[in-house]
């Protein structure tokens, strides 16, 4: 428009001037806010760009530079009523669960169909916790003990659920996946359980950290958080996870202190 | 523009009484605030493809992997004292070894008789000293207590013998001393990198032929029609025109080349007589044409902790496990074992850390093309001390000897990795050596390069190598070869994988007439012009095949390739016959083994 140009004279009527106001205008400045609109827009109709890549995460080592991982899995011999007498009726050993010397020797399908599985919750609150990943340890892990099969055919080492897990030998296990981004989900601490799947009876058992004998005041009826769980760290510098004790704060899973697990008896 | 409707324009003289009758005038005013609205500015398609692309292409984020096939043979045996090595060996003259240790005989299930600790035992070591993943954590005397040689750390499973990396090429060196030999003869090179090509005249102007001859020991990169630049020169004449190829030996035109002989005397064409050469594509513009020589220098970009590397599932090489049982009586220490001479796992290597290639140009110049996974030899059990460094063309036997480029006194062939040691209880104060692990920003040598600005391409002429030879304190090889330039093994530390492509075709122009050069356009003083190959997007294949189209997820590139990892044995030594080199081996079998021995 050439304003300059505009001349308006004297007429005999009153003069005006009709400026146009047709929308075939917008106001500058409109355009990058569209531009940034339009990312906006893409985001939520596409989804933005998210790293979903995981990593290892390694046990950590300890001072001794011992990376392993030890887990020790109790059952109850259900041969006599829990009580505070009855401790040593924990045992690290399929037998206490129910499965014969030949399932566990002659790998019965029950036997290993059987699994623990660690679950990694966000809280120890039940009622707010999420679950987000969970590990699965095959029952073909672990050391052995030795046991009678029959008197024709002697002692035989069969399998126990007492583990040791590290980058070599037995691993299952031994590594945590998780994002290696933390834009998406930033957690640094898991809280972990245990359950034992029994391949018999296709239930799942919950498992305890502490001995439900010596569960005070009451052995069936406490507060879960302080019994189901043991806390887990990540650190995602040097992508590695230690293990504490939700009752000591103090690290646990080196040979001397393993991670202990005992089967939860119902009353 | 914003008007108020209720604004009347009215006569001047009709303000107020008597007012004057003058023009009047609207002042429009330039200044915009507003533009004209074009139509789909505000309605976008959204192409979910088109999104993808654009994220793919602006992400500089990779995270290569690689699955490793590892081809190894076990070719040196050699024997040794030290109790830790020696109980562990794969033995190959057990039941002589066995009759001077076990001096009053020995035999089953009876007491363990006197020993002669002073006699040592002849194998190979096995194989977990070479393995990507040693997993021998258990073996008492040697990785666990008591005397044990080394405590063993499961975290350090996967570096006791190897350490990986990733690496790109970020400089050329030019100054970089080479050798090569001819093998067979005693034409031997010394040169310079940026001087070219060793050759030696095959036929020379003395055999009065029609063509003159010349053999590389390397590909010489030549077609038909070029030019040879040469070290000397004929009456002032440097560059010669390359008339053929080879001769009638298969594949000899990559080594071979000749130029016509039109009837040259004196002695600088004659047969033997060596020099240098580079390659001219057109001798009317060598100085645009002419080839530079070099070898690349790369710079580590990953620390050692960021490698993951894991079995590659079940995946084993064809040539299957080579393993054995020692028998009891024919070990020193009474104990049955398995022992492994070879093993044919292949791993997969990937990485914690993610490779950021943003802002990073190649030896050139140019956006990064290709990433390399380098592994090293860190050797950290000391069977092995001073690494050599040094190209493919030196790989060769010099008359069934290694080539003196190996000798641990020339300083040319020693590696940029630092050697560390340490001593054990039971091997006194002797030395066992390893290598360090490197750092990010660490550097090390590359391939041996030609490039050519007018092709604007780069060619590998011979891969870099590193050699691992036997601590001859711990582990001895029993022939006539000094203990300074023993045989040993070789491996290819930098394997490449390609992460981007650069086009097949050249793009030449001047900047006014072509918008977008690169800024690693090559700018002729000669013509005025820039060449350049074109960087072709990710995920674009031209009809001949060239680019680059692997997966990008999570923001990330994901590039990928296997890898045969050779670590190929200089030459074979004899094993019960060491006194005279080349001879017929005797066969290291002849103890038949048992159908059912104790290892079951």
């Amino acid at each position: 428009m050439n304003a300059n140009k505009i001349k308006i004279v004297k007429t005999d009527l009153d003069g005006f001037v009709n400026v146009p106001i047709n929308m075939q205008w917008d106001f500058i400045g409109n355009d990058e806010a569209i531009s940034s609109y339009e990312i906006d827009v893409i985001n939520e109709v596409i989804n933005p760009v998210a790293d979903f890549e995981i990593s290892r995460f390694a046990h950590n080592v300890f001072p001794n530079q011992d990376s392993a991982i030890n887990y020790d899995f109790y059952f109850y011999d259900d041969s006599a009523p829990i009580t505070a007498n009855t401790v040593g009726n924990w045992g690290i050993t399929y037998l206490n669960e129910g499965f014969s010397v030949k399932d566990v020797y002659y790998y019965s399908k029950p036997f290993t169909k059987s699994f623990f599985k660690l679950d990694f919750y966000t809280t120890k609150e039940e009622k707010t916790q999420q679950i987000y990943l969970s590990i699965v340890l095959p029952v073909q892990q672990g050391s052995t003990e030795t046991v009678l099969l029959s008197p024709q055919l002697g002692l035989v080492e069969i399998k126990k659920p007492k583990m040791k897990l590290d980058y070599i030998g037995d691993k299952e296990g031994f590594f945590i996946y998780w994002l290696r981004n933390r834009n998406f989900i930033d957690i640094n601490r898991f809280y972990m359980t245990a359950k034992f799947f029994d391949g018999r009876t296709g239930i799942f058992k919950q498992m305890t950290n502490t001995q439900q004998n010596l569960i005070t005041p009451n052995k069936f009826n406490f507060d879960n958080s302080n019994y189901f769980y043991y806390r887990v760290d990540l650190d995602y510098d040097n992508k590695t996870y230690e293990v504490f004790s939700t009752a000591t704060n103090q690290r646990v899973g080196d040979a001397n202190t393993p991670i202990k697990f005992y089967e939860y008896v119902n009353p | 523009m914003i008007v108020d409707p209720t604004t009347s324009i009215i006569l001047s003289t009709q303000r107020y009484k008597s007012a004057p009758r003058v023009d009047q005038f609207i002042n429009v005013p330039f200044a915009q605030s507003t533009k004209t609205l074009t139509e789909y500015d505000r309605s976008v398609d959204i192409s979910l493809a088109t999104v993808f692309d654009e994220e793919r292409q602006l992400s500089t984020i990779f995270r290569p992997v690689t699955k490793f096939a590892i081809l190894f043979e076990n070719a040196y045996t050699g024997s040794t004292k030290y109790v830790p090595f020696r109980d562990n060996l794969y033995y190959t003259n057990a039941i002589i070894n066995a009759q001077d240790y076990y001096y009053q005989g020995n035999t089953m299930a009876v007491q363990p008789p006197a020993t002669d600790q002073n006699i040592p035992w002849d194998g190979f070591p096995q194989y977990s000293e070479f393995d990507f993943i040693r997993t021998d954590n258990d073996v008492i005397g040697y990785t666990q207590p008591p005397n044990n040689h080394v405590t063993f750390k499961n975290v350090s499973a996967t570096t006791y013998n190897w350490s990986h990396y990733i690496s790109y090429p970020y400089k050329n060196n030019f100054n970089k001393t080479l050798s090569a030999i001819e093998p067979g003869t005693n034409i031997q090179w010394s040169w310079v990198a940026s001087s070219g090509l060793p050759y030696y005249v095959l036929v020379g102007n003395d055999k009065n032929t029609r063509q003159i001859t010349f053999k590389c020991p390397m590909t010489h990169g030549l077609s038909v029609g070029e030019y040879v630049q040469l070290s000397v020169n004929y009456n002032g004449n440097q560059l010669f025109q390359v008339s053929s190829l080879g001769t009638t030996g298969s594949g000899s035109e990559e080594y071979i080349f000749s130029i016509s002989n039109i009837g040259y005397t004196g002695n600088v064409f004659q047969t033997n007589s060596k020099g240098t050469f580079k390659r001219v594509i057109n001798a009317g513009n060598s100085g645009d044409t002419i080839s530079e020589y070099y070898v690349r220098q790369h710079k580590i970009i990953t620390k050692p902790e960021c490698a993951v590397l894991v079995n590659a599932g079940f995946e084993r090489n064809i040539y299957g496990n080579k393993q054995k049982c020692e028998i009891k009586v024919l070990t020193p220490n009474q104990k049955v074992r398995n022992s492994i001479k070879e093993g044919d796992r292949s791993y997969t290597l990937s990485f914690n850390c993610d490779v950021d290639i943003n802002g990073l140009k190649d030896n050139q110049g140019r956006p990064l093309t290709e990433l390399f996974f380098t592994t090293i030899w860190r050797g950290y059990f000391g069977w092995t001390s001073v690494m050599r460094e040094g190209w493919y063309f030196n790989t060769y036997l010099q008359k069934g000897k290694p080539q003196t480029w190996w000798d641990t006194t020339n300083a040319n062939a020693n590696v940029n990795i630092s050697e560390n040691f340490y001593t054990t209880p039971s091997g006194g104060n002797v030395k066992f050596y390893y290598n360090d692990l490197l750092n990010t920003g660490s550097t090390l040598n590359g391939d041996f390069c030609e490039w050519n600005n007018f092709d604007q391409f780069e060619r590998v002429i011979s891969t870099y190598q590193h050699k691992i030879k036997y601590n001859e304190n711990w582990f001895t090889i029993k022939n006539k070869l000094p203990t300074t330039n023993q045989y040993g093994y070789f491996y290819q530390p930098h394997n490449p994988v390609q992460i981007a492509s650069f086009s097949d075709y050249i793009e030449e122009g001047s900047s006014a007439n072509v918008v977008g050069i690169p800024d690693y356009a090559y700018y002729s003083t000669t013509t005025a012009l820039f060449r350049w190959r074109d960087l072709y997007p990710y995920g674009f294949i031209d009809p001949n095949g060239v680019g680059v189209d692997y997966p990008f997820l999570n923001g990330a590139q994901y590039p990928f390739t296997n890898t045969i990892f050779r670590i190929t044995p200089e030459n074979y030594n004899i094993p019960s016959d060491y006194a005279n080199i080349g001879s017929v081996p005797v066969n290291i079998t002849t103890i038949t083994d048992p159908l059912v021995d104790e290892c079951e």
